[in-house]
This record gives C-alpha cells, sequence and structure tokens, in this order.
C-alpha cells in the first residue's frame, strides 16, 4: 500500500513512541517565546478593534456600514462566505482524507480542524449581525413561539444557511475535541502541577486508553468522519444557494454550488498550508510535518486551482453562450471591464495562475514560496467573494438602481475584529492543546520507516 | 473493597499482543488492556465488539422522520403558508433541512451514547492503572482475585517470559476499565 521509496517516511527520524508524546507536548509545556506574546497582543488589539465596530454597527444599525438600497450585501457578505470557505480545511483535511486513508493528515488535521472551529465562529458573527437586529436573532429557531406560532421559511436557503452553519461548527468542534480526548489524557499523566492535571483531568474526561475505550473511540470516530463528510459538500452547497437562487445576473447560475464547495476547499486548504508553514518553521517540527507533507498540500492546490481556473472560463462562456443580455452584461461589461476589472482580474491572477508555480518542485519545497502563495490564494478568494456578492448586486437589470459601493471604516473594523478573533484562537491553541493528535502518530509511526522493509 | 491486579508493562507492541495469546492459553481473565493507540489484533483477540454503528444507524433513522414529521406538521398542518406558489408540502426543499438535522442527530445522539457506555465524562475519576499507558507503553491488566493461589505467580511468569520490562501488583478501589 504505502511505497517508502517513492513517498519516503510519515514521520522522519525513527521516532519512538516517548519521544513523540515528548516533542508534541513540549510547546505546551515550556513558555512561549517573546514572538508569542507579541503575536497576541496584536491579535487582541484587532479583536478589540472588532468589538469597537460590532458595537457601533449594532448601536447604529447597518447604516454605519457601506451598503445601500442596491448593494444590500457588502463585505460582510464577502467575509462571512470567506470565512466558512476556510472553515471547510478542517473537514476536508481530517474526514475526506480519513476516508479516503490518506495516513499523512494525522500530523495536520488537529491544527486544520482548530482553524475550522475558529474560522465558522468568526464566519457565524457576521449573518448574526446582517439580521439588523441582532437582538432578536433568536427568531430563526423554529420553536413553538407566542407569535402564532409562526414558524420559519423551511424552503428559504437563508434558514437552510443558518441550519447548515449552525450544525457545522457544533459537529466540527464535537470531531475535534473527540479526536482530543486520548491527547487530554496523555497531558493529563505528564503535567506536574496540580492545576493543571485537574483542568485537563476534567476536559479528558478520565481517559484511560483501555481496549474498550479505543474501539468504541475509533468505530464513534469513522461515524463522525463517514456522516460529518455530507458536510464538506453541503455546507458551502448551501451557502451557494443564497445566491443561486436568487435572480441576479451573475448568481442565478447552476455551477455555484460545486464552483463554491472547490472554492472553499481551495481556501481551507491554502490557509492550512499558511498555518503549517509557520508552525513548523516556530517550533521546529520539520519531522512530523515533512517537505512531504507540504508537497502533498501544493499539489492539491494545484489541482484545486485547475479546476477554479475551469469553473472561471465556465462561467464566461455561459454567460455568452446562453444568449442572456443581463448574464452577458454582469460577467463582460461589469467584471472583465468596467468598474471591477481590478477585483476580476485580481482573482484570476491570485487563484487560476499564480497558484501554477507550485508545479515546480524548488517552489514546492520553499517555505517563503508556499506562505507567500498561500497567502495570495487566500486573497484571491477574498478577491472573488467580492466579485460575485457586490458586481452582481451594483448593476442589475435597471440601470435607474444602479449604484456604487465602498465599505466605511465600521466594515474594515469587523473583518479585522474576525481576524483577531482567529489568530487569538489559533495561538491559544498552539498554547494550551496538543498541535497534532498524538495518539495517532503513535499508531502511524513505524510507516514507510526502515526497520519495516 | 480493594482489589488487587498484577499489571505487566510493556514497551513493544508485538511482545504484548502475543502475551495476551499466552495469558489467554492459560485461561487467565483479562481484566483489561491499555495502550497509548488503538491495537487491532487486541479487538480481536479480547473479543470487543462496538454496537455504536446500529446504534448511529437507528439515531439516523429517528433524525429523518422526525424532521420529516415536524416539517410536515409545521408547513402543512399547524400554519399553512404559501410560498412562491410551491405546495405545502415541498418535500424536495425540505431535504436540505432533514440532512442537516439528520447529521446532527446522529452526532450528537452518537456522542452521548460513546459517552455514557465508556463512562467518559467530565469530573471522572483520572486515576489509571499506569500513567504510562497514555505515553508509550502497553499495559496488561489480569484480575487475581480468583481462589487460586498460585494464579497469580503463574500470570507473572507469563508475562515475565514474554518480555514484559516490568511486573506490579496493585489494589484498586472500584476501578472501572
Amino acid at each position: 500500500m504505502y511505497n517508502r521509496k517513492i513517498r519516503g517516511p510519515l514521520i522522519e527520524g525513527n521516532k519512538s513512541l516517548g519521544q513523540i508524546t515528548k516533542e508534541i507536548a513540549s510547546p505546551m509545556e515550556m513558555r512561549p517565546g517573546l514572538w508569542w506574546y507579541i503575536a497576541f497582543v496584536l491579535s487582541s488589539v484587532a479583536t478589540v478593534f472588532g468589538f469597537y465596530a460590532i458595537y457601533v454597527t449594532v448601536y447604529k444599525g447597518i447604516g454605519a456600514w457601506g451598503v445601500n438600497n442596491s448593494v444590500a450585501w457588502g463585505w460582510e457578505i464577502v467575509n462571512f462566505v470567506w470565512w466558512i470557505g476556510i472553515g471547510h480545511a478542517g473537514t476536508a483535511f481530517s474526514i475526506f482524507l480519513l476516508i479516503l486513508r490518506q495516513k499523512w493528515r494525522t500530523s495536520i488535521n488537529r491544527a486544520a480542524e482548530a482553524m475550522t472551529v475558529f474560522a465558522v465562529m468568526c464566519a457565524a458573527i457576521f449573518p448574526a449581525l446582517h439580521m439588523g437586529r441582532v437582538w432578536d436573532a433568536f427568531y430563526i429557531f423554529p420553536y413553538p413561539n407566542t407569535r402564532g406560532p409562526l414558524w420559519v421559511n423551511f424552503n428559504s436557503p437563508l434558514f437552510w444557511d443558518f441550519t447548515a452553519i449552525t450544525a457545522y461548527l457544533l459537529i466540527s468542534a464535537s470531531f475535534w475535541y473527540l479526536g482530543m480526548l486520548p491527547d487530554l489524557g496523555t497531558v493529563r499523566d505528564r503535567a506536574t502541577s496540580k492545576l493543571k492535571k485537574a483542568i485537563y483531568g476534567l476536559f479528558s474526561l478520565g481517559w484511560t486508553g483501555s481496549s474498550r475505550q479505543w474501539i468504541r473511540f475509533e468505530s464513534l470516530s469513522f461515524i463522525l468522519g463517514g456522516i460529518a463528510a455530507v458536510l464538506v459538500v453541503s455546507v458551502h452547497s448551501i451557502v451557494s444557494t443564497d445566491f443561486a437562487v436568487g435572480i441576479e445576473p451573475g448568481w442565478h447560475t447552476t455551477i455555484f454550488p460545486p464552483f463554491f464547495v472547490v472554492g472553499a476547499i481551495f481556501s481551507g486548504f491554502a490557509m492550512v498550508m499558511t498555518l503549517m508553514v509557520l508552525i513548523r518553521k516556530i517550533y521546529k517540527l520539520t519531522n512530523y510535518i515533512t517537505d512531504n507533507h507540504m508537497d502533498a498540500i501544493a499539489r492539491i492546490l494545484i489541482f484545486i486551482s485547475l479546476i477554479m481556473g475551469t469553473a472561471y472560463l465556465t462561467e464566461i462562456f455561459i454567460s455568452w453562450y446562453s444568449g442572456n443580455e443581463y448574464e452577458f452584461f454582469a460577467i463582460f461589461r461589469n467584471r472583465i471591464t468596467g468598474d471591477y476589472t481590478l477585483q476580476f482580474w485580481g482573482m484570476i491572477v491570485c487563484n487560476a495562475l499564480i497558484p501554477q508555480l507550485f508545479w515546480f518542485r524548488k517552489i514546492r519545497r520553499n517555505w517563503v514560496g508556499l506562505l507567500l502563495i498561500s497567502l495570495i490564494i487566500n486573497l484571491g478568494m477574498w478577491l472573488e467573494r467580492y466579485n460575485i456578492v457586490v458586481t452582481s448586486l451594483s448593476k442589475d437589470f435597471l440601470p435607474s438602481s444602479w449604484a456604487s459601493y465602498s465599505p466605511t471604516v465600521i466594515d474594515i473594523g469587523v473583518f479585522v475584529g474576525t481576524i483577531g478573533l482567529f489568530a487569538t484562537g489559533v495561538l491559544l491553541f498552539m498554547r494550551y492543546i496538543p498541535m497534532m493528535a498524538i495518539s495517532e502518530l503513535k499508531s502511524v509511526a513505524h510507516i514507510g520507516n526502515k526497520k519495516e522493509d | 473493597m480493594a482489589r488487587t491486579y498484577k499489571i505487566g508493562i510493556f514497551d513493544d507492541e508485538g511482545k504484548f499482543v502475543s502475551t495476551i495469546k499466552s495469558l489467554q492459553e492459560q485461561k487467565f481473565l483479562i481484566f483489561d488492556v491499555f495502550t497509548p493507540y488503538p491495537v487491532h489484533e487486541v479487538f480481536h483477540l479480547l473479543k470487543r465488539k462496538s454496537r455504536l454503528p446500529t446504534a448511529a444507524y437507528i439515531f439516523g433513522l429517528f433524525g429523518i422522520i422526525a424532521t420529516m414529521a415536524f416539517l410536515y406538521y409545521t408547513s402543512v398542518i399547524d400554519w399553512p403558508l404559501v410560498y412562491g406558489g410551491k405546495p405545502f408540502n415541498s418535500f424536495p426543499s425540505f431535504i436540505v433541512v432533514t440532512i442537516v438535522v439528520t447529521i446532527f442527530t446522529v452526532t450528537i445522539a452518537s456522542l452521548a451514547l460513546f459517552s455514557a457506555r465508556s463512562k467518559l465524562f467530565p469530573g471522572r475519576d483520572n486515576t489509571i492503572f499506569d500513567i504510562r499507558a497514555t505515553d508509550d507503553k502497553f499495559i496488561i491488566v489480569v484480575d487475581t482475585n480468583i481462589p487460586d493461589i498460585s494464579a497469580a505467580g503463574k500470570a507473572e511468569n507469563i508475562m515475565e517470559e514474554n518480555g514484559a520490562i516490568e511486573v506490579i501488583d496493585k489494589e484498586f478501589e472500584n476501578v472501572k476499565a
């Protein structure tokens, strides 16, 4: 099955089981470097700025944003879709690769799932704020209420979206936590201080590692993995129906669900790459996240980038071939040329062209190259969502309702705040939770090592 | 009442598995084994089985039926409203919500069942037979509270012959596997 000559060992350096525990747990057991404190302060400042922007939004209303009657969805929806896309990394990584039995996922899945949880939390802020009266947000829960009982519209993609995201957040958080149980047990048994032992003891739920627990643990992981695999595809498909069910030119296309799902996995993998390049560099975990791991992510990114390019071309082709003049206008006069050329061509260059540099082995093995391209992909994916949301709304069927859009400081503030929140979450994760699934690493430690041949 | 257990500690998966086999040949009662990662051969030897998949399937069926029934009740019986000229029971557009809610039901119910069956919950007693089990050692625990006094010594011999790095006796009150 696993060919060492082609792929190299999964974990380099012939680690013993004890070594794996020690090396993965060590970042949690020593004081973090100065960089950690600086990064934590910066991300906290960003988060505070975000909270200020949210305060202004709630106090003054949606008027504090740059949206208007025509362009009723602006940065907030762009950011929402962008974060949800990034939030597909964890599930795509742990679940798709779990089902495909790709063992190299073991050193990456924990961090990817952590990212998912934080990204979906960030994403969930935007639609809630966008309701305008955020204190009435609970109206969206279908419960027997005193207003009739008037139920929500179960045929509306906006309600589907709410269901999908709530479920996605809770399920990915449960999956993440479940996978963490054995490792929390390990940390508990290594802890030297009483407080640490008590806290990790509480969260490890009394894990012992007995055969009874392991078999149930494994079978539950497979059940959750198997059924959450549907979510990888369904969540972003549902998000895309928010657009595709609308009749705006540029939105009303059947390509949207697969296009969104692929885009989500694209940005998710790019964010995983950003994070992994940094983690392996800072914590010197190159034996666990080897060059081969990064190479594999880069190859997936080239492939997805080609799909993205094809999807862009398909959209352009169909807008002409369909003979729909509004569709043609939206794509050719309002995206390829017109007011939003910068965003459109930025998207094409960042998503379809620059990732093609990964064809070169030298770039796949160069951490600066990987980091830069992964950031560029994330920028490109943000521009793509901007293209979809803003251009279609700004010029629809009636020229009298055309309007332009530009964000205000508050718009930017909420976005910066979510980036801060995400970064804070990731930093706390690095400090207090084992960054890799220790028990899973132990079970694959021998794969591809010389002893086995 | 405190019970005594014979605990064999191994640092090699192969030796650990072969010890289980020889202990079973001698009809010893293996209380449980503790490993740093799941060892599939052990599940086979100790005849450990999980019925969680069956339970999850039932939860899934329940989720589908309950969600569909709820959507039908709210949209057709309780407060019928016409949305965009569609029938009250617009089944195809209910499927989306049904899928998501079913997945959610299965996840939460299976987790709850897992927690109950494995007795893993916050505040559970954290004492375990040997803390090295969560690090890098494989541990076999044999219940030696059987009438035959010589059995304990025999179990120790088998473990040592098979390459245990350490064999110890420990007393525990009401310990759970």
